[in-house]
């Protein structure tokens, strides 16, 4: 039977999906121009720009729904969540804006990734958490979802390892601040993604869970 | 006319230490060879209000008018099983039934004040023709019992009037300050606000959340929010049958049956 | 057309009343109402009508009416349906019928004699039926919303008839037993082989009496034109008193739906 709320909640689906792409997209343009040396923060603010606007749009659509409908039991979890995941997904932005920014202002756009492999290690499995987070999001996969908190904690290791490795240099240069701050950044994209996880367990099967 | 000697009385009835007022065991009710509930298992717990919900016709109301013994007046209806109160089953032989409704008072559906009384009447009403409070100040009691309902104020000036002159909203709580001078343990509420205005609606739920302090309430509502806002726990009947019964909150943001999920989410019915 | 078919129905009443009116009023006077009929008076006549509308009363209206509330109220049996039935057959039994019967069973076979206690039994029998149907009728149009508030406040079925539901229903049931009375008042067939007729004021229990409908119906055969004419007279008392009964229970009506 198809409800009114059924047409607000599709929706407000489509927004929150384009949203999720948008802000992977954000984050595999900043990673990109920093492996490669490239200015992207142009591109990147212009993304993360959209992303604040969608935000609000998915608030107001929900808030609509909210006290148009009503809803309770699943449509109530759905609403609820993708509020908090659209908060997310701006956050994915916003942390792609930073490592963009980071890059051209500190490192003057060196290709600081240099041969240290854990910054690549991180990169990937970074990119990798955020197009699982989205897959799932799609398929409101609980099963994925959950697989997030085993990758999270590879990513942290990743990070403590490669600090560790920071911390005993022989020399301190702009190149490995940078670093050094981009791959904190990569770390909360990745705690992001497992917020996003759980709310998507959330909506699936109603139970609050932790995947940190 | 012989009265029966009740085997539960007010005074002598234990309170329920586990925090359920009443509870029904095995309910089966028909009307003619239609059976109207099947093996209805369900608990009432103490100054908690509990919403009964479900499509029409599911038995909701039926379900109401066995915990006051009031099914039984439909000519041809038959009941089997127990319906407990403090612990004690109400339909067990030597129980006379008007005692019971004294202690379980019911609220219907459309106001019904008695048409030939002041609004002073009719709350006194109950006291005066059930002989329970003979002697007693009924000027108090009609007092708190208005108060109780929050009517006091708005009908203080003049409680000579005619009963059914009040707006419909007045109307129901004066039926249900008319329940509560009685000092029922329990209340019934049969879907109370579906003949109310919005306004009126309002002001019977903000009731119903400030009775639960001195009664037990049971309410039949067919509308979700309502069950949402004023309820502690809900029970989901269907077709007869108890399908679902938990607190509100986990049954409104999580239900465990997937025939809960589609009636609240109104995917169907 | 429905104006014409109005009309027709109204000149037959209106033309009863006209005759009745112009030929019995001449006849009007304190010595026609209040002498016995060897003086030219119609006194044991009023006084005799007086007498079986208040007996009639006395046994009719309680009986008809708690019959009419044990119906309404109790009467979810077959017992009731079967009493309901007779009851219906019985308001519209033949007058003459009851007459007879009264007769022979109370006049011969328990007083002895011709008596207004007869009369009253005889009129009662056409009374109940009627005054029963009324109140269960009046019973009936309380919601029964207003049973159930009762009940469920504990209150016991018997009270809550007496006390709540015969309350609500007052007005219709009172409108009904005055407009039975009215009517009975004026039956002639059933008081012919009770009480007989008299030309003397009331002389007892065992003795014949009489009354209005009685004596239009001796002056109207009577050889003498003089004493047909003043069957007139009589006439218009009767229909006096039934039309007075008629005019107060309407305007009772109407004061209450005032209120």
């Amino acid at each position: 039977m198809h409800r009114l709320l059924d047409v607000g909640l599709e929706q407000l689906t489509a927004m929150v999906y384009k949203m999720g792409e948008v802000a992977e997209k954000a984050i595999s343009i900043s990673i990109r121009g920093f492996v490669n040396g490239k200015d992207t923060t142009e591109s990147v603010h212009e993304i993360s720009d959209i992303l604040s606007t969608m935000t609000v749009e998915i608030e107001n659509k929900a808030f609509e729904l909210i006290a148009k409908y009503q809803p309770v039991a699943t449509d109530l979890r759905i609403i609820n969540s993708y509020m908090k995941i659209a908060y997310d997904f701006e956050r994915y932005g916003r942390y792609a804006w930073d490592i963009s920014f980071t890059h051209k202002k500190l490192a003057r756009l060196d290709k600081c990734a240099g041969p240290s492999g854990l910054m690549h290690k991180l990169f990937e499995k970074v990119s990798e958490m955020v197009s699982m987070s989205i897959r799932a999001l799609k398929q409101h996969d609980a099963e994925l979802a959950k697989t997030l908190a085993g990758t999270e904690k590879e990513v942290d290791e990743l990070y403590f390892a490669y600090l560790e490795q920071l911390a005993e240099a022989p020399v301190q240069n702009k190149g490995m601040m940078c670093n050094l701050l981009v791959s904190r950044f990569l770390e909360r994209i990745a705690d992001h993604t497992t917020y996003v996880g759980e709310s998507i367990v959330y909506i699936a099967t109603g139970e609050k869970i932790s995947l940190r | 006319m012989t009265r029966k000697n009740a085997n539960i009385g007010k005074d002598n009835a234990e309170p329920s230490s586990s925090g359920v007022k009443m509870q029904t065991i095995d309910l089966n009710a028909w009307f003619g060879a239609k059976q109207a509930l099947k093996d209805i298992n369900v608990s009432f717990k103490t100054n908690a209000v509990t919403a009964i919900i479900g499509p029409s016709g599911c038995g909701k109301s039926t379900l109401i008018r066995c915990l006051n013994r009031m099914h039984e007046l439909v000519p041809g209806s038959r009941f089997s099983g127990q319906v407990l109160l403090d612990g004690e089953d109400t339909y067990a032989p030597g129980v006379d039934p008007v005692m019971i409704r004294r202690r379980v008072g019911m609220v219907f559906q459309k106001p019904n004040p008695f048409p030939t009384m002041s609004i002073y009447d009719n709350v006194a009403a109950g006291l005066k023709l059930t002989g329970s409070k003979k002697g007693r100040d009924l000027d108090k009691v009609v007092r708190w019992s208005l108060e109780q309902a929050t009517l006091w104020d708005e009908v203080k000036d003049d409680l000579k009037k005619a009963g059914t002159s009040i707006s419909g909203g007045q109307q129901q709580r004066l039926c249900i300050a008319r329940a509560i001078a009685l000092q029922p343990e329990v209340i019934l509420m049969d879907e109370p606000c579906s003949a109310l205005d919005p306004i009126a609606t309002a002001k019977i739920e903000e009731l119903i959340v400030k009775l639960k302090e001195e009664y037990t309430v049971v309410i039949v509502t067919h509308n979700m929010q309502q069950a949402a806002r004023v309820s502690d726990f809900t029970a989901f009947l269907y077709l007869g049958q108890l399908v679902e019964y938990g607190d509100t909150e986990s049954i409104f943001e999580n239900p465990r049956n997937e025939l809960t999920e589609k009636y609240i989410t109104g995917k169907f019915g | 057309m429905c104006l014409l078919c109005v009309i027709i129905a109204v000149i037959p009443l209106l033309s009863i009343l006209y005759e009745v009116v112009s030929r019995g009023a001449p006849f009007l006077s304190f010595q026609f109402l209040t002498n016995d009929a060897l003086h030219g008076g119609i006194g044991p006549s009023i006084q005799g009508t007086l007498i079986l509308i208040g007996l009639t009363s006395l046994i009719g209206v309680p009986v008809g009416i708690l019959s009419g509330v044990y119906l309404a109220e109790f009467g979810d049996n077959k017992y009731a349906s079967f009493v309901r039935a007779i009851n219906d057959v019985l308001t519209e039994f033949p007058s003459i019928v009851v007459g007879i019967t009264t007769y022979s069973v109370v006049v011969i076979g328990i007083i002895g004699s011709f008596s207004p206690i007869a009369g009253a039994i005889a009129l009662s029998i056409m009374l109940i039926p009627i005054v029963a149907r009324t109140t269960d009728e009046s019973l009936k149009l309380v919601p029964n919303s207003v049973r159930e508030a009762s009940l469920a406040l504990g209150i016991h079925k018997w009270k809550t008839t007496l006390r709540i539901v015969v309350p609500a229903a007052k007005s219709g049931i009172v409108t009904g037993t005055l407009l039975a009375i009215a009517r009975i008042a004026g039956e002639t067939a059933p008081i012919l082989l009770t009480i007989l007729g008299s030309n003397y004021f009331f002389q007892g229990f065992r003795s014949p009496m009489d009354a209005l409908p009685l004596r239009v119906f001796r002056d109207a055969r009577w050889d003498d034109p003089r004493v047909q004419a003043e069957a007139w007279g009589v006439a218009l008392i009767l229909i006096l008193i039934v039309l007075s009964l008629n005019i107060a229970v309407r305007l009772a009506a109407r004061g209450r739906h005032k209120r």
